[in-house]
């Protein structure tokens, strides 16, 4: 029964070897082939410049993820302690918003940061900007908060705080509530029956909504773009260049993702070893 | 206490909820402005709605994302769930690879999967023009096609690619969940395994099938860019045209389109929310298998089944695959021009009147920029048959010989053109271009936010105005202004020069001068008061200051680059007669002045440069300020202070790479 079973995967293994491993496979040659043709290491040997993208990429990633989670979590929790109702439309509502497309939905935020946006002006007719100035001494006339590093960090969670919250909510919702009144029985308060209990076997859920929270957010380019200015460049920006923007270089760009590429897997192959690894991604 | 607790749990989540919609909120807002600005509201009018159903460029690259996304999910989902059972069925070691592979796409930068299956479409597409020649030559029973291209069938295939690891990792751990008992427990019972398919497995992972089609189909709807490499020249989904406006600016129909399909998503939902709902109180058991179902369940069990069960996989795969090289390769009856220019960068009425002349199809797609469009050609993705790039990007694609020599016989309109626009540097004999829009590179300034009025582009290095100014976020242009300052040739190819010019640009930079870097985020930034300063293109002011009044523009004193788009045929394009009827078209008088109004940029045809103010004020029933015509179409003596783009040697290309990535880092 079991070995009949598993010869249903095999279109797909199939389907893997052509659309997903044979394209992966050229990024690679293309990696090490010169612009003119012919092996070459070049690409990578220039990497050592770009230490500052990569540094920064991965620390503002980090940084949203963080986020994410810290908000993403409770929001989980706490939609797992509602009526079936409101659970559902709860998840249908965290679905939603990727239905605008995310060009649009980070361009309307630009409208609510800039110096001269929503956000701006409601600070200023509440007076909130006069009393941070009599306060500090200061003399805004707005908060920038436009193309900084927390903009980005912003559009990030944003648009990424959805694939936190569903894996999440998915493991929590179904955990076994014997186990928690257990917990109780013998003893342990509020605090020691979320941190015995329901923390770790929520783990399986927390590890793939930071994937699927980090990964994204280490190779988005049209965030950085819009909300970060471009004056501080991430990874995604770089690759984009070399692709599509001013700077051709598919041999470079393709060298770079596979560093990225690489970095990456190995963040998350041993992230999942605290995990156990044998649970994934699991949406909603 | 637990009260209390749960109050704030719930302004909790209501803030996250504030958080999450506020954005949309907005844009839902501003496709009810009666301006095209999404920062500044001036009334209330339903104009974008009327507009968007006459709009056939989004209404049709919507019919495209559905369909695609559909079909993709509908596979994605078929297909994954029974992988997902294959794998769940396999031994741990060979699982644990499976799974790994799996998630290659999810982990991998968009771009980076796009660019790759983009790569090996266009190596396997040559491979089987190669395999095409030789099989029709062996025998002549079957012909295959030879020439395959992008097109829906790739995109499709993209799509089903990166759609079905979400269909695993959700039914995945549906599966694992499932007491393997239950199916052995089945099969003791007397269930063949395909009944106990039906009546074990699929009940209990059907939740992890919703959900996991549910999120295949969001991001098939979200994706732009893998789609962006896959499609083609004939189809693009809205996420791509949405992608492609940026390089002038998104309409608004756009939001209006999206509040639509938002609404409409939404009702669907809560009405299978409310009917679920409904089932559940009144304690409705699940319906149950339909009997085709069971009949067929039945068929398969039964030893005739057996081999169409043992072939059944493969079939559904190899008829799949054939046809998508069927679609990939169809050739449509109508005759069509597949045709690639900027967003917004035509008057749409156009392309309609034209397929009504014709009979020609237009498939009209939009790039980004020049060097988008450059890299979409080089990796073969863009199989255009008409292209408009601007003129350093031509001379290069001259150089690279990839565009096609024109039949000047049957462009009679081209006569039309002013004689100035004609044998340009970047075409000196003239044979491969017909001018379609130029205009002049200038400083666009807020009046209210900058005393007194600016000549020079000095200012775009000034302190004084730090932390206002936007710089143009592309190498060439940024660093024309700086070189302009400098009092250098833009073409200039000198080192030392370009070098001066960069450390100007990067010590501006680190003093804080630049606000940030922008193409068309500029729009936003000057039209909201954002920023006091940019460097931008003389018709883009001209869009910018119906939304604005106090914004000012000026060609400085130290001179400036004026671009000229010209429309060129790409080398072999499969639709070549076509695309001359489209180019002559093109550059009528009648549809120049209809452009001219549109765009806000000049015209190259010399009876439309006359005519347009009389044209606008028979249209607008006022006469056209004479500043605003000199701004639009610059008169000689600004045009003789500017200089135009020419194609630079590879090895300053690359220098400028350099320095623009240093820059940005």
């Amino acid at each position: 029964m079991k070995n009949k079973l598993s010869r249903l995967a095999v279109p797909y293994v199939v389907w893997m070897a052509l659309f997903v491993v044979a394209p992966i496979v050229m990024v690679v040659v293309y990696a090490f082939t010169a612009a003119e043709g012919g092996f070459t290491l070049d690409n990578f040997s220039r990497m050592g410049l770009y230490g500052v993208v990569f540094l920064r990429s991965f620390k503002l990633a980090l940084v949203a993820t963080v986020i994410c989670l810290m908000i993403g979590y409770p929001v989980s929790y706490m939609m797992s302690k509602e009526g079936p109702r409101f659970q559902r439309a709860a998840m249908v509502l965290i679905m939603l918003p990727m239905w605008i497309n995310f060009l649009l939905r980070t361009y309307s935020w630009m409208s609510i940061l800039e110096n001269n946006g929503l956000l701006n002006q409601l600070f200023q007719r509440i007076g909130l900007i006069d009393l941070y100035n009599s306060l500090s001494g200061a003399n805004l006339e707005y908060f920038p908060m436009m193309n900084t590093q927390g903009a980005v960090v912003l559009g990030m969670v944003y648009n990424y705080l959805p694939f936190m919250i569903l894996p999440i909510y998915s493991v929590i919702v179904k955990l076994d509530g014997s186990l928690i009144e257990a917990a109780r029985d013998l003893g342990a308060n509020g605090l020691n029956v979320f941190r015995r209990v329901i923390l770790p076997l929520s783990l399986p859920g927390v590890l793939s909504g930071i994937t699927m929270v980090f990964v994204p957010s280490v190779s988005t380019f049209a965030i950085s773009k819009m909300l970060g200015g471009g004056t501080e460049m991430i990874l995604g920006d770089l690759i984009e260049q070399q692709f599509l923007g001013g700077a051709y270089n598919p041999q470079l760009g393709a060298a770079i993702s596979l560093v990225m590429m690489v970095i990456v897997v190995v963040c998350m192959v041993v992230m999942n070893r605290f995990g156990e690894g044998e649970e994934q991604a699991v949406m909603l | 206490m637990k009260r209390r607790y749960s109050a704030m749990s719930r302004v909790f989540t209501a803030l996250v909820f504030l958080f999450l919609y506020a954005p949309i909120l907005l844009l839902i807002v501003f496709s009810f402005n009666k301006g095209n600005s999404n920062t500044v509201w001036t009334g209330f009018s339903l104009d974008w709605y009327k507009s968007l159903f006459h709009n056939r460029l989004i209404m049709r690259s919507v019919y495209t994302t559905l369909l695609v996304s559909l079909l993709a999910t509908a596979i994605a989902t078929f297909a994954g769930t029974f992988a997902a059972i294959g794998f769940y069925s396999l031994r741990r070691r060979p699982r644990a690879v499976l799974n790994t592979v799996n998630s290659i796409p999810m982990m991998n930068a968009d771009i980076v999967t796009g660019v790759a299956m983009c790569l090996f479409f266009v190596a396997f597409f040559a491979f089987w023009s190669d395999f095409a020649v030789w099989f029709n030559g062996v025998q002549h029973m079957v012909t295959l096609p030879a020439r395959l291209t992008l097109g829906f069938g790739t995109l499709l295939i993209a799509h089903v690619t990166f759609n079905i690891p979400y269909v695993i990792l959700s039914v995945g751990p549906k599966l694992r969940q499932m007491d393997k008992n239950l199916v052995d427990a089945a099969q003791d019972l007397g269930c063949t395994w395909m009944q106990a398919f039906w009546k074990v497995i699929l009940p209990e992972i059907k939740p992890g099938i919703a959900s996991g089609a549910l999120t295949a189909f969001t991001m098939s709807v979200d994706d732009f860019i893998i789609s962006y490499f896959t499609a083609g020249s004939s189809s693009s989904t809205l996420a791509m045209t949405i992608y492609g406006m940026t390089k002038k600016r998104v309409t608004p129909e756009i939001n209006a389109i999206s509040t639509l399909l938002f609404v409409t998503v939404l009702l669907l939902l809560v009405i299978v929310n409310l009917r679920e709902a409904h089932m559940e109180r009144t304690g409705q058991q699940e319906r149950r298998p339909k009997p085709v179902l069971q009949r067929l369940t039945r068929f398969l069990d039964s030893p005739r089944g057996r081999w169409f069960r043992r072939g059944a996989a493969g079939v559904l795969t190899a008829a799949f695959l054939v046809t998508v090289i069927l679609l990939t390769s169809a050739t449509n009856a109508q005759p069509v021009v597949n045709v690639c220019s900027w967003g917004e960068y035509i008057d749409e009425d156009l392309i309609t009147q034209f397929e009504a002349e014709t009979g020609i199809l237009v498939n009209y797609q939009t790039a980004e920029s020049n060097e988008a469009l450059y890299s979409l050609l080089k990796s073969g993705a863009g199989d255009y048959d008409v292209i408009v790039p601007s003129d350093y990007m031509i001379s290069q694609l001259i150089e690279e010989d990839m565009l096609e020599e024109l039949d000047y016989g049957s462009i009679p309109n081209f006569s039309l053109v002013d004689s100035r626009f004609k044998n340009l540097p970047y075409d000196p004999e003239n044979r491969y271009t017909v001018p379609y829009a130029w205009g002049t590179v200038g400083i666009i300034y807020n009046t209210t936010m900058i005393g007194e009025p600016i000549t020079s582009w000095s200012a775009l290095f000034d302190d004084q105005y730090a932390g206002n100014v936007l710089m143009f976020r592309n190498s060439r242009d940024a660093m024309a202004t700086a070189l302009s300052y400098l009092g250098y040739s833009l073409n200039t190819t000198d080192p030392i020069q370009l070098r001066e010019a960069f450390e100007l640009l990067k010590d501006a930079k680190s003093r804080g001068v630049y606000q940030s870097f922008v193409m068309d985020e500029i729009f936003q930034k000057l039209e909201g008061g954002n920023a006091a300063i940019g460097a931008y293109y003389a018709g883009d002011y001209l869009t910018m200051l119906e939304n604005n009044e106090d914004l000012a523009f000026v060609v400085p004193e130290e001179g400036s680059n004026w671009f000229m788009d010209a429309m060129c045929v790409l080398k072999g394009a499969p639709h070549f007669d076509e695309a001359m009827a489209w180019i002559n078209f093109i550059a009528s008088t009648e549809a120049n002045l209809k452009n001219m109004d549109y765009l806000w940029y000049a015209s190259p045809n010399q009876e439309a440069l006359e005519q347009y103010p009389a044209y606008y004020e028979e249209l607008y029933g006022e006469p056209l300020d004479p500043e605003i015509y000199e701004i639009m179409a610059a008169p000689q003596e600004v045009l003789d202070r500017c200089e135009a783009y020419l194609v630079l040697p590879a090895s300053i290309r690359a220098l400028y790479n350099d320095l623009w990535t240093e820059l940005g880092i």
